[in-house]
């Protein structure tokens, strides 16, 4: 006979771990990380670094400060810190002083993960926070501290303040053209939100490896777009600019796409991200300013609603067309047995 | 009034019933006055003012005020002295009276002072309801100049106005960081005061079981029995405990 093994479940594990996902993260990150770091120079890949090691310092001395062991620690990192740390240092200006990138990243692990019990536990995206906190905290630098890449200063136009979403909402129009935009090049910008071509390269490869869904991103940016087109009167020339403006692109492919903060059903997500579409375009037409942080870290709070509201179809039940189905024989069912009834 | 009533009022006031740490009561002007240490003092020192006068009047009156309508009467003696208080403010200190602004007025419908009305002074005599009101008093004007010093510093790099550094972070004086230092300090607080409470426990545990020497029985004239260890007044408590249940059961 046989051996029989007795065990607890599960009994099929997956291949996919925390860390492979987040490995996968990192490496779609890598290619707007590095072109951040042609625009805009050593300043921005000192910004990353920063950010990073933060990261992943703040998560081993908290893990240190609960009497975890450094060893266990080492064995249980699962990559999560990086991706929050480069995910932070990527919508941050690159002309922002150390403390910025060293003190968000900081919050954004001991606060907004940590303390909500780590990785997986957390009700808002820690990178999307981090970037809320040093929005806030250190707003007289983040707002005026905008640099166009150097690439356009070999060029001889140099555009620093405003970027060109803030001209573009102030009535301004934009100044370059849609290739720039979509390349980064000439754009004043954060450091991983320029170049929309990398950005674009790095959801495919998350795509491919099935880590994000094409549907969501896509959503987020067409119905933003499509929104900033009303809210302009039907002015359809302005649906590109905005949408290849400001953070839009990161936010949606890779910050909007977070499992632990974004709903665990199908249909809740598409909700999330035609609400989060429609946040953000109105809140830009209404503040001025780019909000698809603020828009993000709103949803966030609201993912436990539509959570509780739309519940992921358990594995062999039946769907919401089946369920309507069933009804309706129900009651056919029934009314054809109360006509008998009257018959008799 | 003796000392040890006095103590445990004392007590009570700053640490075991601390209005903003403990009971989280007033709430309100604590996360919206405490964005500079002085605000903090002023806001604290004005309610403990008024504290201390409307518990005297409201004990005063204990026995005069009908139980049916003592909430309304408890309003008016309150906004009596808040009236009082905003009209020498006014004239005196007319920075402070412009920086906290609605919530002077605000003080008349604070649940501290309607708290310590209702659960204290409606029950007890003058002189404690009047130290009461001055420990509570205190108790919320420690909290809220230290919330006000953390996020004065953290904040405008200032203490007490006067300038630290340039260094500053912005989101401290922001509502969203008066939410972050106040619930940080409610969690520092509670932590510490556990801890304290642990050893005090321990301590009174130890002194309140030691045995009575008792002469007849010659295993106490033994030195080493006058030293009650805390483990061993536990064992012993538990001896006795499990002799009681056998005893019980006997029966």
């Amino acid at each position: 006979m046989e051996k029989v093994i007795v065990s607890d479940s599960p009994h099929i594990r997956g291949k996919r771990t925390t860390r492979g996902i987040m490995l996968d993260v990192i490496i779609a990150l890598l290619p707007a990380a590095v072109m951040g770091c042609v625009y805009f120079g050593l300043d921005a890949f000192f910004t990353i670094l920063i950010s990073v090691a933060a990261s992943v310092l703040t998560e081993f001395v908290y893990c240190l400060c609960l009497k975890k062991k450094p060893l266990d620690i080492i064995k249980s990192f699962d990559l999560t810190s990086v991706v929050t740390g480069l995910l932070l240092a990527m919508c941050l200006p690159s002309s922002v002083p150390w403390y910025v990138p060293l003190l968000s990243a900081v919050f954004s692990i001991a606060v907004v993960k940590m303390l909500f019990g780590g990785t997986g536990k957390n009700i808002v995206n820690p990178a999307i926070t981090g970037r809320v906190f040093a929005f806030i905290a250190f707003q007289s630098v983040m707002v005026s501290g905008w640099v166009a890449p150097s690439i356009a200063a070999l060029d001889g136009s140099v555009t620093t303040g405003a970027t060109q979403l803030t001209s573009m909402l102030g009535g301004n129009g934009y100044s370059v053209s849609l290739l720039d935009m979509f390349l980064g090049t000439g754009m004043a910008g954060c450091i991983g939100e320029t170049c929309k071509l990398a950005l674009l390269i790095g959801g495919i490869y998350l795509v491919a490896r099935k880590v994000i869904k094409w549907q969501y991103p896509v959503i987020y940016i067409v119905v933003e777009g499509f929104v900033a087109v009303c809210l302009a009167k039907f002015d359809f020339a302005q649906f590109m600019p905005s949408i290849l403006s400001g953070g839009l692109f990161l936010g949606a492919i890779f910050m909007a796409t977070d499992y632990v903060t974004s709903p665990n059903s199908a249909a809740g997500n598409y909700v999330y991200f035609v609400a989060l579409g429609v946040l953000t375009a109105v809140l830009r037409a209404a503040t001025k300013i780019e909000v698809v942080s603020f828009a993000i870290l709103l949803m966030n709070l609201l993912v436990p609603l539509i959570n509780a509201y739309i519940r992921p179809r358990p594995f062999g039940a039946a769907g919401f067309i089946e369920r309507i189905r069933t009804k309706i024989a129900e009651k056919k069912a029934a009314k054809a047995a109360k006509e008998e009834e009257g018959k008799q | 009034m003796t000392g040890k009533r006095f103590k445990t009022i004392a007590f009570d006031g700053l640490l075991k019933n601390n209005p903003t740490l403990r009971l989280v009561l007033g709430t309100c002007p604590t996360l919206a006055l405490s964005t500079a240490a002085f605000n903090g003092i002023g806001m604290g020192l004005a309610v403990t003012f008024i504290l201390i006068c409307s518990n005297v009047l409201i004990s005063l009156l204990r026995k005069t005020i009908p139980n049916a309508v003592r909430i309304p009467a408890f309003v008016i003696i309150i906004a009596t002295f808040v009236t009082i208080v905003r009209m020498v403010l006014d004239k005196f200190i007319p920075s402070l009276y412009d920086s906290m602004g609605v919530y002077l007025p605000l003080i008349v419908v604070n649940c501290i002072i309607l708290g310590r009305a209702e659960s204290f002074a409606s029950k007890n005599k003058v002189l404690d309801s009047a130290c009461d009101g001055l420990f509570t008093g205190l108790g919320f004007t420690c909290a809220l100049t230290f919330i006000g010093a953390v996020r004065e510093i953290l904040g405008a790099g200032a203490i007490f106005g006067f300038q630290l550094w340039d260094f500053k972070i912005e989101f401290f004086t922001s509502s969203a960081g008066a939410f972050f230092v106040y619930g940080l300090s409610i969690a520092i607080f509670n932590a510490v005061y556990k801890k304290m409470e642990n050893v005090r426990r321990s301590k009174t545990f130890a002194v309140r079981v030691m045995p009575k020497p008792d002469v007849s029985a010659p295993d106490n004239l033994d030195p080493d029995a006058s030293v009650v260890t805390d483990t061993d007044a536990q064992e012993q408590t538990n001896s006795t405990a499990t002799a009681d249940v056998a005893a019980k059961e006997v029966k």
